[in-house]
């Protein structure tokens, strides 16, 4: 009944009248998405979690493609951080010093150049932090990244980062966390300079717990819920110490 | 206005009989020579018109002019004595109380029953107009009384003077610069003066607890005193007296004090020791000795304290939202184990991430909110704020960290910091800058450097580099692209750093700039991610990291007091040689501190330098410095290091003893005399008629003085008059020579 009272009256409506009001509804539905959008990107000029996505060796950057904004997001929606977006940023770019915060992930081998590794020392020791993650719970990626961080400071290996370092609790309280798929705890890895931890790596598919729902991780090492945590820890850490 | 001719000496008309009988006889033998009727006519009328106007003249006429009916327009001015002598307390309440009283009950239902409109002011050293809701609000608190400039101010405030000048005062009068222009305007405007006179005809003895200082922060086992500033008024002789001193609420000293006889003011000092650390408050209590009608206007003063070894100096970073600012400075501290960095961190409305705490109840619910809870710092940072993450309350509590217990206060953040949503706020008080009312700007991303002033390059701050010249070292930094915009810097403040190339309203933009604040000092950088200095390339980290841990220093140890500056007992008054106490104080953190030879200097309040000359100091060993203080004014004594950077400082005033109570007796011959040049009335309070009979009384002299306001100006006595005269009589003797009669 309602139908049938109402479409007599918008039938009859004048076409010219329509085409006004679907063209103003248009103008209207696009103010709004550009507000939307520019409102952010304003608020990003006084953003403090910048976060620099590594391209190196042959990988430029695009290995999964939306993880760094979904490390933005997830850091963003569990504390007050105002976060900007990642940056592309080659390990031999100038931009590498504006960028406190580093992120690199991939499931394969790499080497480092020896202008990478040249500038990669002087950016630990000018406290820029550098966070690593193994996709997929693929061993190649780990393997490359021990061997060539620990080209990079003289006397420092990376080494695994015992459950008792400040990494563990400086958001959430982590007392241990569990592999899915093999009876034995996560470990994050990483490279110390002067005491300071400098660089973190976790070869569990941690990157794949906040992003991509875990499709290609699910079942197998860190859970989505203590790889979120465990990365919210990651970023307070580097923007703490 | 009405006017009138008279003469003063009438008896002149007189003359004229005698005078015209003989005018009348020369008509008559000329009318017998024959003289024709007209012209007889013609040479009368000259004749005794030139009589006329001679003997018109020879009565002395005058012109007299009288002020109209008073004019509903007009108003009778009540002057209200509203300086500090009216605060004394006699009878049943105070001076002042008691002419609010007075006024209500007695005076005001008068008039208006008369008809007489009234406009009420109150008067001190200035005079305002005022109602009854600010006649009530008032507190008598004024340093002078201008009973004459109160009088001018109310017969000059009108075109219309007002019909009475009615004075509610205790009549002591201690500023008479506007005495010749107050009598010249009452004499003028004939306005008769009421005077009504309150308070005790034998005066009020006073005795009071001024002030009470003490150092701001002091290490443990170490001697400071607790002073207090005692004054004295209008004593004969005073029986001595006991002063308590409390600490935390519980007494601790008992000290007997012999005052003397006159009006004075002086200082009488505790001498406090202290084993433990921690935040004390100091409170002495004067106890009045037994003197009939001795009034105390304060009894009570207290001070806080701060006790600390401080074998470590500890940082609160207080942020907003995690920044990376507060990364870089953990790190620039990093191998310092004397600067103790500790983070409260808001992460949401209702919970706080604390960092580095001492304790697990530390700062647990959130930003201190009593000055107990931030003594454990020196230095307080200020990141990423908006006004409302502080409460005012908090605010005030930083403020007194700052000016208290004398802790650095430092504001570091870019434009989404330095905004004008802190304008006016407790905080932008503490700061050393003025927040700029408009944020919005373009071209804020245009990268710049920054430029040290010529303040910085001779401060120890920032001097980062042993083999440069601060200048060379801080044109390496990198440049930055966004800085928060501040007007000016506040006076008093030193700018430190300048942007290279942008000018705001008052010069170059502030990038850091700090000011002292009490016993504290306080600080802003307004450059947005300052931590990138650290991160870029080509940076040396380690001039960043001596950077920070100067400033933090620098910003602690203000307010610590490497040598403390106490005024010893005696008494202040201008034109003394003021005696104060040098004492260097031993610094737990520098044991091995040798250096002994400072500087001090003394400023008057116009920061003109009066005295500086170098003096040795050794820990514990007090040495006493002499200045002349010609007269009433804060000065200020500063002693520095063998650089002659300031250690520590201290206003000293040096004051003329209270004039309200030096004389406190009810001088009614002022009043007196001010209602006899103006044909006025001059009354006691106690003996004042009742009120009908007053306003009466004050009618009968307003319509006395009406009336007897007249104003007589001599007639006729001008050039006109004897040109008609010589004209008659010229023209009467033309006439005769012209017929042959001559």
């Amino acid at each position: 009944m309602k139908d049938s009272k109402f479409k007599p009256q918008t039938s009859t409506k004048p076409h010219a009248l329509r085409c006004t009001l679907f063209a103003l509804s248009v103008v209207c539905l696009l103010l709004g998405l550009t507000r939307a959008s520019a409102q952010p990107a304003a608020e990003d000029k006084q953003a403090t979690f910048f976060m620099g996505r590594v391209k190196y060796s042959s990988n430029d950057g695009n290995d999964c493609g939306g993880v760094g904004q979904d490390l933005m997001r997830l850091v963003s929606r569990a504390s007050t951080l105002k976060i900007q977006e990642e940056r592309k940023v080659k390990l031999t770019d100038p931009d590498l010093y504006d960028t406190p915060f580093l992120f690199m992930n991939g499931h394969n081998e790499f080497v480092f150049t020896e202008a990478e590794i040249a500038n990669l020392k002087k950016y630990f020791t000018h406290g820029g932090f550098f966070f690593a993650s193994g996709c997929c719970t693929n061993p190649k990626f780990p393997e490359a990244f021990r061997r060539e961080f620990s080209k990079i400071l003289p006397n420092e290996k990376v080494k695994p980062i015992p459950y008792d370092h400040l990494i563990y609790r400086s958001f959430y309280k982590i007392d241990r966390v569990r592999c899915l798929n093999e009876p034995r705890d996560i470990q994050l890895e990483g490279l110390f300079y002067q005491g300071n931890l400098v660089a973190v790596m976790c070869e569990d598919g941690l990157c794949c717990s906040f992003s991509a729902n875990n499709t290609c991780n699910e079942g197998k090492g860190i859970s989505p819920e203590d790889g979120q945590k465990l990365t919210l820890n990651i970023a307070v850490y580097a923007l703490t110490h | 206005m009405t006017a009138v001719l008279i003469f003063e000496f009438p008896r002149g008309w007189l003359l004229g009989i005698p005078l015209l009988a003989a005018f009348g006889f020369l008509l008559w033998r000329e009318y017998r020579r024959g003289l024709s009727a007209q012209r007889l006519l013609a040479l009368g009328l000259l004749r005794v018109l030139a009589l006329l106007l001679l003997l018109g003249l020879a009565a002395r006429p005058v012109w007299l002019t009288r002020e109209p009916p008073a004019s509903a327009t007009r108003q009778v001015a009540l002057l209200v004595d509203r300086s500090e002598s009216m605060s004394l307390d006699e009878h049943d309440g105070t001076r002042y109380q008691q002419t609010l009283d007075f006024m209500r009950n007695r005076l005001l239902p008068a008039f208006k029953s008369a008809h007489l409109p009234v406009q009420a002011m109150l008067f001190d050293q200035g005079a305002e107009v005022a109602d009854g809701a600010k006649l009530n609000a008032t507190a008598p608190k004024g340093k002078r009384t201008n009973l004459a400039g109160a009088i001018a101010h109310a017969l000059g405030g009108s075109a219309l003077p007002p019909l009475a000048v009615v004075a509610l005062t205790d009549g002591i009068a201690n500023e008479n610069a506007d005495n010749t222009r107050a009598l010249t305007a009452l004499v003028d405007s004939k306005v008769p003066f009421i005077g009504v006179g309150f308070g005790n005809d034998q005066g009020v003895k006073t005795l009071s607890l001024r002030e009470v200082e003490a150092p701001s922060s002091v290490s443990t086992k170490t001697s400071f005193s607790i002073s207090a500033q005692l004054e004295m008024m209008n004593t004969e002789d005073m029986p001595p007296f006991d002063l308590l001193l409390f600490r935390d609420g519980q007494m601790t000293q008992k000290k007997s004090v012999s005052p003397g006889k006159g009006s004075r003011c002086w200082l009488e000092n505790f001498s406090v020791n202290e084993d433990k650390q921690g935040v004390h408050n100091y409170m002495v209590q004067l106890m009045p000795p037994s003197v009939p009608s001795l009034k105390c206007i304060s009894v009570l003063g207290n001070v806080s304290v701060r006790i600390s070894d401080e074998k470590e100096l500890r940082v609160l970073y207080i942020q907003g939202a995690l920044t990376w600012d507060y990364k870089f400075i953990n790190l620039a501290l990093h191998n310092d184990p004397t600067i103790k960095l500790t983070g409260l961190t808001r992460t949401s409305k209702q919970s706080v991430f604390r960092q580095n705490v001492e304790s697990a109840g530390e700062l647990l619910n959130g930003f201190p909110t009593t000055v107990e809870e931030l003594a454990p710092f020196r230095v307080v940072i200020l990141s990423n704020l908006r006004p409302a993450d502080l409460t005012t309350a908090q605010q005030d509590v930083l403020a007194r960290f700052c000016g208290e217990l004398g802790g650095g206060v430092l504001m570091i953040g870019g434009p989404a910091t330095f905004d004008s949503s802190w304008q006016s706020s407790r905080l932008e008080q503490l700061l050393p800058v003025v927040f700029a009312r408009n944020t919005g700007v373009s071209g804020l991303d245009r990268p710049f450097r920054v430029q040290l002033t010529e303040e910085a390059v001779q401060h120890p701050v920032f001097q980062i580099a042993d083999n440069r010249a601060p200048r060379e070292a801080w044109a390496q930094l990198p440049t930055f692209t966004q800085y928060g915009r501040v007007d000016a810097a506040k006076p008093g403040a030193q700018v430190w750093v300048q942007h290279q190339t942008d000018d705001g309203p008052n010069g170059r933009r502030i990038l850091m700039a700090s000011q002292r604040y009490g016993a504290g000092l306080s600080a802003v950088i307004t450059i947005q991610n300052f931590w990138r200095w650290r991160l870029a390339k080509d940076t040396e980290t380690s001039q960043f990291d001596r950077f920070w841990r100067q400033l933090f220093r620098f910003l602690s140890e203000v307010g610590r007091q490497d040598v403390s500056i106490h005024l010893a007992d005696q008494e202040l008054h201008p034109q003394m040689d003021v005696r104060v106490v040098l004492e260097k104080q031993p610094n737990p953190k520098n044991i091995s501190d040798t250096n002994k030879k400072f500087f001090v200097r003394v400023e008057d309040g116009q920061r003109n330098l009066l005295q500086e000359e170098a003096i040795e100091l050794e820990p514990l060993r007090a040495v006493d410095f002499k200045f002349h203080a010609e007269k009433p004014d804060v000065y200020n004594v500063t002693v520095s290091d063998a650089l002659k950077v300031p250690l520590t400082s201290r206003p000293i005033e040096i004051r003329d003893v209270n004039v309200e109570f030096q004389n406190t007796a009810r001088n009614m011959e002022t009043l007196r005399q001010w209602a006899s040049v103006s044909d006025g009335l001059a009354f006691k309070v106690e003996e004042c008629p009742a009120a009908s009979d007053l306003v009466a009384q004050i009618q009968a002299k307003i319509e006395q003085v009406r009336r007897g306001k007249e104003t007589q100006h001599p007639f006729g006595v001008n050039g006109w008059v004897l040109a008609l005269v010589v004209g008659c009589l010229g023209g009467e003797w033309l006439l005769r020579k012209k017929w042959d009669l001559v």
